[in-house]
């Protein structure tokens, strides 16, 4: 890995970096203040007066909206944040390779003495920092306002959640920066990208209704995300653990491998 | 030693034709002249002896080492300004130096000198520049190095005269010092004036290599030479160095041809304007020589 190119990258991408950091900070928050208003039995009632197919978009099928999972799953972190850090990870790696191709400055970095794999690993690590600082942004203002809203997340669930999460992203971001390394400019990966995660998305809603669908489901990453069940005290599917890591591991992989052979001019 | 040279390089984008069967070679200590119209693989050369481009066939050695698309050693002993300046338009120059500066482990040693020479404000962002400011920013990024081979792809480009010179000057002192330049250009007077060796590559083919004065010395003029009295074509068609002559008019005739040698062009240049009498009536009957237009 470069430091330099490190350090540089970082300073390109901090103000969106920050901006979708603490921007998930405030919705955190917002949310973890919210909860005693509504959460509980009356936020049950409410939510079950709303049609089926309307709540399995937010992803509140599968536990009673009573539940404190259940309650940030249908108002956080099911579609809301799922489309947030997709959108912020796909944005960056699009750029980090075939944005930056489509634009020059890769001619620039590549006229300097970094080799591309360590090129290729920088971005790779800043896409991790950058997820780091999401997942943190994401959940632990639930942990540090949580008690003043009388919200008891446990220390084990709080890091079950934090892993999950972090491996979701990394499979999402693994994933664009594979297919960034293939194209030249930022609008093919990134739609691409974009558009696999509501194909997945779609099928997951589908497959509430409808046994066709699941034929996607061993695959379907939008699937087994289901922070509900981690915030009610449920084990994560191993499958799920498996499927994330792997997608994460083999497109950051993909990603070395391909831009040391391709033409990056 | 050969500092760049290259053997059959080819390179096809898709079944675009890039360069093709590319064989050269650049002498330690020579300014080379990479010179050829737009579109003729320019670029593609130098990519491909930078490794930013995978070659379709043939290879390329530079600075005695093997060229290699992971190349990073290789790329510390070369400072590269590229022929279309694509910088970080958010960054500031003084972000670029530093940012070269980490990758090459120090502080560039002609830094200083070199924003004073060319009289930038590293403070300003990069999209705050002119053209000629970015250009001035991308020569001084590629040559406070000190770099042992200089790649130059059409550097004068959006500068004025003033820089140009500037520029010429940095050129003459590195080779002075014992570095090697690589020129692009499709300027032909930027390659007479600072370069020792030329190739010429047009589609992608190098049509020609040899040093500057000689292909100087087959460069075609246009001449136009104006009798008191009428004239065939005939006349100047024999003299030496003559390609070819059409009548213009009963008493002038325009002729193509070849560049004497400098004495005696400028022997040449005093008569000019003058209007001769027919060859008939001068003492010997001999033209005296053609005169520039």
């Amino acid at each position: 890995m470069s430091w330099t190119l490190l350090r540089g990258t970082l300073h390109q991408n901090r103000v969106s970096i920050f901006w979708f950091s603490f921007g998930l900070v405030l919705y955190s928050w917002m949310m973890t203040w919210f909860y005693p208003e509504i959460g509980g039995n009356q936020y049950a009632e409410l939510v079950e007066t709303m049609p089926a197919e309307l709540m399995a978009i937010f992803g509140g099928t599968e536990v009673s909206f009573a539940s404190l999972g259940g309650y940030f799953q249908t108002e956080y972190l099911g579609l809301m944040w799922m489309v947030i850090v997709a959108s912020a990870l796909i944005i960056y790696s699009a750029k980090a390779f075939a944005g930056e191709i489509a634009e020059g400055t890769m001619e620039f970095v590549l006229s300097q003495p970094v080799s591309r794999a360590r090129l290729a690993i920088t971005r790779i690590a800043v896409m991790v920092g950058y997820s780091l600082a999401l997942a943190a942004g994401s959940l632990v203002p639930i942990m540090v306002f949580g008690s003043k809203y009388d919200i008891d997340l446990p220390l084990d669930t709080f890091w079950t959640l934090f892993a999950f999460g972090l491996l979701f992203m990394l499979a999402v971001g693994g994933f664009a920066l594979m297919l960034s390394v293939i194209f030249r400019g930022a609008g093919k990966p990134g739609a691409i990208s974009a558009g696999v995660l509501v194909v997945l998305w779609i099928a997951d809603l589908v497959s509430n209704f409808s046994e066709a669908a699941e034929l996607f489901d061993p695959i379907n990453i939008v699937s087994y995300w289901q922070p509900s069940k981690i915030i009610n005290g449920d084990p994560v599917d191993a499958a799920a653990w498996w499927l994330y890591g792997g997608v994460a591991l083999v497109s950051a992989v993909a990603a070395v491998v391909v831009f040391r052979r391709r033409d990056a001019a | 030693m050969d500092v760049i040279s290259t053997s059959g390089l080819t390179k096809y984008y898709g079944k675009a034709r890039g360069v093709e069967d590319l064989t050269m070679a650049v002498p330690q200590g020579a300014v080379y002249g990479f010179l050829g119209p737009n579109g003729a693989g320019k670029t593609t050369t130098i990519r491909c002896l930078l490794g930013m481009l995978k070659p379709t066939a043939g290879s390329s050695s530079v600075l005695g080492e093997r060229v290699t698309l992971d190349g990073a050693a290789l790329r510390r002993r070369i400072g590269y300004v590229a022929g279309e300046v694509r910088l970080y338009e958010k960054e500031t120059g003084r972000w670029h130096l530093d940012y070269v500066a980490g990758f090459r482990g120090t502080k560039g040693p002609l830094t200083a000198e070199s924003l004073e020479r060319f009289d930038l404000d590293p403070s300003r962002r990069v999209k705050e520049l002119s053209k000629g400011n970015k250009q001035k920013l991308a020569l001084i990024l590629g040559m406070v190095h000190d770099s042992e081979l200089l790649i130059l792809d059409e550097p004068t480009s959006g500068l004025d005269p003033l820089n140009q010179e500037a520029v010429y000057s940095v050129i003459e002192e590195r080779v002075a010092a014992g570095r090697t330049v690589f020129l692009s250009s499709h300027v032909l007077s930027e390659v007479e004036r600072v370069c020792d060796k030329v190739g010429i590559i047009r589609s992608g083919r190098l049509v020609a290599e040899e040093g500057v004065k000689s292909l100087l010395g087959k460069r075609l003029r246009e001449v136009e030479v104006t009798f008191a009295d009428p004239v065939a074509a005939s006349l100047l068609g024999e003299l030496p160095g003559v390609d070819s002559v059409v009548a213009v008019s009963d008493q002038s005739l325009a002729a193509r041809a070849r560049r004497r040698d400098r004495r005696r062009a400028q022997a040449d240049r005093k008569t000019e304007g003058q209007r001769y009498p027919h060859p008939a009536r001068k003492p010997g009957g001999r033209v005296p020589g053609v005169l520039p237009r």
